[in-house]
């Protein structure tokens, strides 16, 4: 294990790119909450962000008003801390605002990496990290004027790393380009006080006790993508992705699956209640759990005909049926983004 | 000459009459072939810009001319196997309509339907309805209501409340059986035959759009026109009856203006066209302007059959007074007619051709023939005496109107005049071009075409109405990311216009297939930068999607519309154009358009271009008659003035009653000028010459009154009552028509009996008597 925990620290690099210049501003669109919208914070307000560099601020979580932002790419995901917002996403884009969002800069933006972030967590005002596609890992010491990049083969499977520590004895070069191109995408990172959780790509759930410098891959016996990952208590972590998968790990024991005999992947969970939690997803699903959790012992990969789903879980969909990308409450509403715009969600 | 010709029509009447008898009876035959011919190009300016770009790539992404049928279920939900039954053979039947192109007859049931869904090993998918589908297993309906979902098909093919499901087909242009233009009218009544009269009970309701059912629910209602042109006839005659009071005097006008219309018929038959149903109405004006001559006619043979010459005598003193204002006034509306041939749409062309063909004829039918069949009357003593004692009545009445050409009562007629032409002016401007109202202009809201517009326009995102912008650029070019980012965001810009309700190009799919690699991920919603990527997402989009041709040099951004109303159109045209320049280069074009909006632009854009030419042409048409036969500016004026105010007062009038300036009202303009130049002519015929002869405007006036004056306000009233039956109609098209042709007789009426002579008041300063 302390091998491990050595070799991922290893890969990091300086990086600090805005490459050239963008002369790019987004579109202030009259449809801008009808569009395709990707992830939504709140803390004393509410942001949200998507499609072809929509930001949307709401002071009170009905009135949404466009901000003027100085890139036109596809943001997938935004952190609010205090008066300072980032948003990430495709072209390795980061852009931030100290003053709630009226004014912004751009702080990453690498188009031909040909990657996007998928997520940004900050911990405070100084620290944060953006995470996304193979692997891709951004960590900030100073509010993202300067980033740097890791790469995590803790977050590789038993098998590749095995593989990958083969190579680096022989050639460390090749090793650094092998590990760049079987990274998995790291989709969603959560912070729970001290702990951060991650869901990824092909069965990939992570745990990390040292703000992300170093990994402990769980052990599921499903090996498709996660989409989210969050604790619902001291004891219990519920994870939710591909195909209506949701599995549930309970005082650090294995992952358990829970049958929903919803086939529709869910992005998000949203814990709207301490005995209620719902994970949301694609065709507008809406798969709510009353805790505690029932597991099954049902085959994930199994056909959902003649699928009864486990006691206090129940499955709804929203009217137009437009994929639910996150949630969050604010001011007592649901708010939720998709790819259909903003909706306040009834879930009663 | 005008002697010359008397004498030869009068020396060989019978020979005459016998002539007009062949002709007619050979016209009146092909006149019986008269059929109705409709069709979608005819509606279409051909050489406008857009419809070259339309033509041009007509093959790779179909035409404009499509039909949608939706099927519903009356209990709102589809998922039962009587739905499913009665939708295959829908679909099947539509797919062996003739003229249909069954390449793209596209529904649940065509195998281009497929679903695709994201699964742990990559991609899953296949037909939305497989081929072991059996209708009365239930589960089998719960895997294509899956399906169905995961097809991404709701609101496109079926409603997004479940209730309906559509069948779309595209329409050949030529009749692949026969190789003739497509038989518009006959496809749109095996439509109703055979889609809705088949398969339409207490379960099922089938809605049908399209141009080609609007058309053929137009031709069924235009079937009706005869009904009102019956009515106008009965209404004609008794009027007529009352003003000649003669069973002969009424029958001969009314029969030679009959015989006109056979004509005019049995000759568009003899050169080989049809009557369109928008054109339908035509007829009735040569008939209407038939009677207007017609009146004349008799009225000057009873002028002259008071003096007691007989009806010989009499009626070849008529002609003579008449053929040379009724020819100037015939051939103005002829030559007016004509002019619009300068349009380059084919249905008003035909237009132009069908009605100054009927209205030449007249110069024949009751000119000529007229005068000859009266001459064969036999008027005794008893008619003479009524005739006297009517003029005598009359004299006082026309006393009282002759004081229009007094002094402070034409000062006080022109003031009314140029008023109402300021006012009409400013209503003109705002006259609206194209169709206002959502649905088929041409049919009446609560008509079942309209209703059935409305029901699929509610129940599913798209509609007929649409247009493509076709982007023309390098081959291969939906490799490069440029091409496609511009494509994207041009068409984001466009969604955000007001009246954009969707839009569809082969960037926006591929973003959503690239999504779909990347495991149904909506973060993944993008253009991909890496070429290899990109051409992966590209490859699951086939050309008979629409989206792209072979070689993807040309793909078409769909925007779906709310509607067509004019405004609409040019919003989003004006749109396209302003978004377009930030995108275009030399290498990539966004041009203008495809879809049947597209079709609309174009027309909208001829018909508002066409507009002023064509007032142009007609009154230019008008004051070049009347200058070469009254030999004065001055008459010409007097003329042509009234005529002008009374057009313009016309389009105020399209603009209070919402009637957009479209192909099928276009002409309208025209037509109301050729009726209501004979009135002024016929009036000054007379008041010219007795203003020559030396006599005071108010005398000539005068005597232009009684002997003309009666004929033309009996004209103008009679045509009215008889177009104002219109009203009634089941076509919108022709209530429209109606009302504004009523219009048009009687302020063309007032305006030849009352306007006229309150202008000559002031233009013949020199001329008038001391005390008026």
């Amino acid at each position: 294990m302390k091998k491990t925990i050595a070799a991922c620290i290893a890969a990091t690099f300086a990086v600090n790119t805005v490459s050239t210049a963008i002369a790019e501003e987004a579109f202030m669109a009259p449809l801008v909450e009808q569009s395709v919208l990707l992830d939504i914070d709140a803390d004393k307000y509410v942001v949200i962000v998507g499609e072809r560099g929509h930001v949307l601020i709401s002071e009170n979580g009905s009135d949404f008003n466009q901000k003027q932002v100085p890139t036109q790419s596809t943001l997938t995901a935004t952190t609010v801390v205090g008066s300072n917002i980032w948003a990430v996403g495709h072209d390795a884009t980061i852009i931030h605002s100290s003053d709630k969002g009226e004014s912004w800069e751009v702080q990453q933006y690498q188009p031909d990496l040909q990657r996007p972030f998928l997520d940004v967590l900050f911990f405070d005002e100084e620290h944060g990290i953006a995470a996304g596609a193979y692997g891709l890992f951004y960590r900030t010491l100073d509010g993202g004027k300067t980033w740097s990049a890791e790469r995590h083969a803790s977050l590789l499977d038993p098998y590749d790393r095995e593989y990958l520590e083969e190579i680096r004895k022989e050639d460390e070069a090749f090793y650094q380009q092998e590990l760049e191109s079987i990274l998995p995408h790291i989709n969603r990172i959560t912070l729970d006080n001290d702990t951060l959780y991650l869901a990824g790509e092909a069965g990939l759930l992570a745990k990390s006790d040292d703000f992300g410098k170093s990994w402990q891959r769980y052990s599921v016996d499903y090996t498709g993508s996660f989409f989210d990952i969050k604790p619902l208590d001291d004891e219990t972590v519920l994870a939710v992705g591909l195909r209506g998968n949701m599995f549930v790990s309970r005082e650090s024991s294995s992952w358990e699956y829970i049958q929903t005999c919803s086939t529709s992947t869910l992005n998000s969970i949203l814990i709207s209640s301490d005995s209620e939690v719902y994970a949301l997803g694609n065709n507008g699903k809406m798969v709510k759990a009353t805790r505690p959790i029932p597991t099954s012992m049902r085959d994930p990969y199994a056909n959902p005909t003649d699928c009864k789903p486990g006691e206090g879980i129940s499955v709804s969909q929203i009217d137009d049926k437009a994929a639910i990308l996150n949630a969050k409450q604010f001011k007592g509403l649901n708010i939720a983004v998709s790819a259909n715009g903003v909706k306040t969600l009834n879930l009663k | 000459m005008t002697h010359f010709l008397e004498k030869l029509v009068f020396s060989n009447r019978k020979v005459v009459v016998a002539l007009f008898a062949i002709a007619t009876v050979f016209l009146g035959y092909q006149a019986s072939q008269m059929r109705l011919d409709a069709g979608f190009e005819k509606n279409i300016p051909l050489n406008h810009e857009y419809m070259q770009t339309y033509i041009e790539h007509r093959q790779d992404f179909g035409g404009a001319n499509n039909i949608l049928v939706s099927v519903c279920d009356k209990n709102d939900n589809i998922f039962n196997k009587n739905f499913f039954d009665t939708f295959k053979n829908v679909h099947d039947q539509l797919f062996f309509i003739n003229g249909v192109n069954r390449s793209l007859v596209i529904s649940l049931f065509s195998p281009s339907t497929r679903f695709t869904e994201i699964v742990e090993g990559g991609f899953a998918g296949g037909p939305v309805i497989p081929a072991d589908f059996n209708s009365s297993n239930p589960e089998a309906l719960e895997l294509v209501a899956a399906n169905i979902e995961k097809a991404n098909i709701v609101g496109r093919q079926v409603s997004s409340d479940y209730s309906c499901a559509m069948v779309t087909a595209q329409l050949l242009d030529i009749d692949p059986q026969t190789g003739e233009p497509l038989d518009t009218l006959a496809l749109a009544a095996e439509l109703e035959e055979q889609l809705r009269g088949q398969y339409e009970n207490e379960q099922t309701s089938i809605h049908i759009i399209g141009f080609a059912k609007m058309i053929g629910d137009v031709a069924n209602g235009a079937k009706d026109v005869l009904v009102f042109f019956a009515i106008a006839i009965a209404i004609t005659a008794i009027m007529v009856y009352f003003f000649s009071r003669s069973i002969m005097l009424t029958v001969l006008p009314l029969l030679c203006s009959v015989i006109a219309v056979i004509w005019q018929l049995g000759l568009l038959t003899s050169i080989g066209f049809g009557m369109d149903p928008m054109s339908i109405l035509v007829p009735f004006l040569v008939f209407a302007i038939g009677v207007s001559h017609g009146v004349q006619m008799i009225n000057a043979v009873e002028k002259q059959a008071v003096k007691g010459i007989g009806a010989k005598q009499a009626s070849m003193a008529a002609f003579r007074s008449l053929l040379v204002p009724g020819g100037i006034a015939l051939l103005s509306d002829t030559v007016g007619f004509m002019t619009l041939l300068v349009i380059d749409i084919g249905i008003i062309r035909e237009l132009a051709i069908t009605a100054s063909m009927g209205v030449a004829v007249i110069i024949l039918t009751n000119l000529l023939l007229l005068p000859v069949l009266m001459s064969f009357l036999k008027l005794d003593e008893r008619y003479v005496e009524k005739f006297a004692g009517k003029e005598k009545s009359n004299s006082k009445f026309w006393d009282m109107i002759a004081a229009c050409s007094r002094k402070k009562p034409a000062a006080i007629i022109l003031t009314i005049t140029a008023i109402l032409f300021v006012f009409g002016h400013f209503q003109a401007q705002k006259m609206k071009i194209g169709d206002l109202h959502a649905g088929a202009p041409a049919l009446h809201e609560d008509s079942r075409y309209n209703q059935d517009t409305f029901l699929i326009t509610d129940k599913y995102e798209v509609t007929v109405d649409y247009i493509s912008i076709l982007v023309e650029t390098t081959p291969e070019a939906c490799t490069s990311h440029n091409v496609m980012k511009a494509m994207d965001d041009f068409q984001w810009k466009m969604e955000n216009v007001d009246g954009v309700q969707s839009a569809v190009s082969l960037a926006s799919v591929a973003k959503i297939v690239n999504a779909g690699y990347n495991e149904g991920n909506v973060k993944w919603q993008v253009i991909p930068r890496n070429q290899q990527t990109l051409v992966q997402a590209i490859s699951r989009v086939p050309t008979s999607s629409g989206l792209l041709n072979g070689d993807c040099s040309v793909m078409p951004i769909i925007l779906f519309m709310e509607d067509h109303k004019a405004e609409t159109i040019s919003r989003v045209v004006d749109a396209v154009k302003d978004y377009r320049s930030d995108y275009e280069t030399d290498d990539m074009k966004f041009s203008l358009a495809s879809g049947p909006v597209g079709v609309m632009a174009a027309t909208n854009e001829a018909v508002s271009e066409a507009q002023d030419p064509m007032m142009l042409y007609v009154f230019g048409a008008v004051i070049a008659l009347c200058l070469i036969s009254f030999r004065s500016i001055r008459a010409t004026l007097v003329v042509v003035i009234p005529l002008y105010v009374v057009s313009v007062l016309a389009q105020a009038l399209m603009t209070y009653l919402q009637i957009g300036l479209t192909v099928s009202t276009l002409p309208v303009i025209a037509l109301g000028v050729g009726i209501g130049v004979d009135y002024g002519i016929y009036i000054l015929s007379t008041k010219s010459l007795m203003l020559k002869q030396g006599a005071t405007v108010q005398e000539a006036y005068f005597a232009a009154l009684k002997e003309r004056g009666s004929a033309v306000l009996f004209t103008g009233v009679t045509l009215a009552i008889g177009v104002s039956t219109w009203v009634f109609s089941s076509l919108k098209f022709q209530m429209d028509m109606g009302i504004l042709l009523t219009f048009m007789f009687v302020v063309n009426m007032l305006g030849a009996i009352i306007v006229l002579p309150a202008l000559a008041r002031f233009l013949w300063w020199n001329k008038n008597d001391p005390n008026a």
